[in-house]
């Protein structure tokens, strides 16, 4: 008798990470509907708005991807249980840090708002910003690549490119791209995000 | 490649700890030997930073666009084909 081949078994965090890459955009979807509505009660009945539901929804969803593409999420529930897991946490965080603040409200005399020392942040140099400035192709292929944790073969596929090796090599063009302009601009020391 | 972009590859297989990646003691080694290698991995660690910090931003947008369609108020939405389906009922 000829043994049956075995089949790959995979967990349910490696299912999630190969639905996210093949359709990002469907995987999330589904995941938002599945799970967006039971944050929305819960951050509602708990002294939050719509918009504090989304903020935090939005926070938790991050954290799956990032664990789930980098192969490190363990689930032990379904994906939708462990999203509104890490909101409720993420909600209870941010009430405490509320809790912890002074009064927050807007000043009743605007002109206190006027006197207050512009952000120091938007005069100065950000990776990110240059990051945006890319081309199109350019910012695609690189954030495909290194965050979005696509596979060289599919950025291949999706920019026309015949070979990965092509790919691999159009990736560093963009890089060194992204390299000399930050180089032209700033130091590394005086780096930014 | 050119060899700039050789140079890139090899310090991203350190830093992302890729097939190629070398023994610590062989890349302390070519660091020795090679002035400006640690200022470049220190610049391209910061490119890698700063692309995380792109790519949530662009994965934030996405999920505000997927909020949009499934939550934004439009005419024509479910609310209005409720109220058609249960003007149907009542024939």
């Amino acid at each position: 008798m000829v043994p049956s081949p075995q089949l790959p078994t995979f967990s349910p965090a490696a299912l999630l990470r190969e639905d996210l890459l093949a359709n990002r955009e469907r995987a999330l979807t589904q995941l938002y509907r599945q799970a967006f509505p039971v944050v929305r009660r819960y951050v509602g009945n708990h002294g939050g708005t719509p918009h504090d539901a989304q903020d935090v929804f939005h926070d938790a969803l991050v954290l799956l991807y990032e664990q789930a593409v980098a192969g490190t999420l363990v689930l032990t529930a379904s994906a939708s249980t462990y999203l509104v897991g890490i909101s409720r946490n993420l909600w209870h965080h941010e009430q405490r840090r509320r809790a912890r603040l002074p009064q927050d409200a807007l000043p009743d005399d605007p002109s206190q708002l006027a006197a207050e020392p512009s952000a120091p942040a938007e005069s100065g140099f950000t990776v990110l910003e240059y990051v945006e400035r890319l081309g199109e192709k350019c910012r695609n292929i690189l954030l495909s690549f290194y965050y979005f944790q696509q596979p060289l073969t599919d950025i291949a596929a999706t920019h026309g490119y015949r070979t990965v090796r092509s790919a691999t090599v159009q990736k560093f063009k963009c890089l060194e791209r992204l390299r000399q302009s930050v180089r032209a601009a700033v130091t590394p020391e005086a780096i930014h995000y | 490649m050119r060899p700039e972009l050789e140079r890139l590859a090899l310090i991203e297989s350190q830093l992302l700890h890729g097939p190629a990646a070398l023994p610590a003691a062989d890349w302390h080694l070519h660091q020795l030997l090679d002035g400006e290698l640690h200022a470049d991995t220190v610049a391209q660690q910061h490119l890698y930073a700063g692309l995380q910090m792109a790519g949530r931003r662009q994965l934030r947008r996405e999920l505000a666009a997927i909020h949009a369609q499934l939550y934004a108020a439009r005419p024509g939405g479910w609310v209005r084909k409720l109220y058609q389906f249960l003007g149907w009922l009542r024939g």
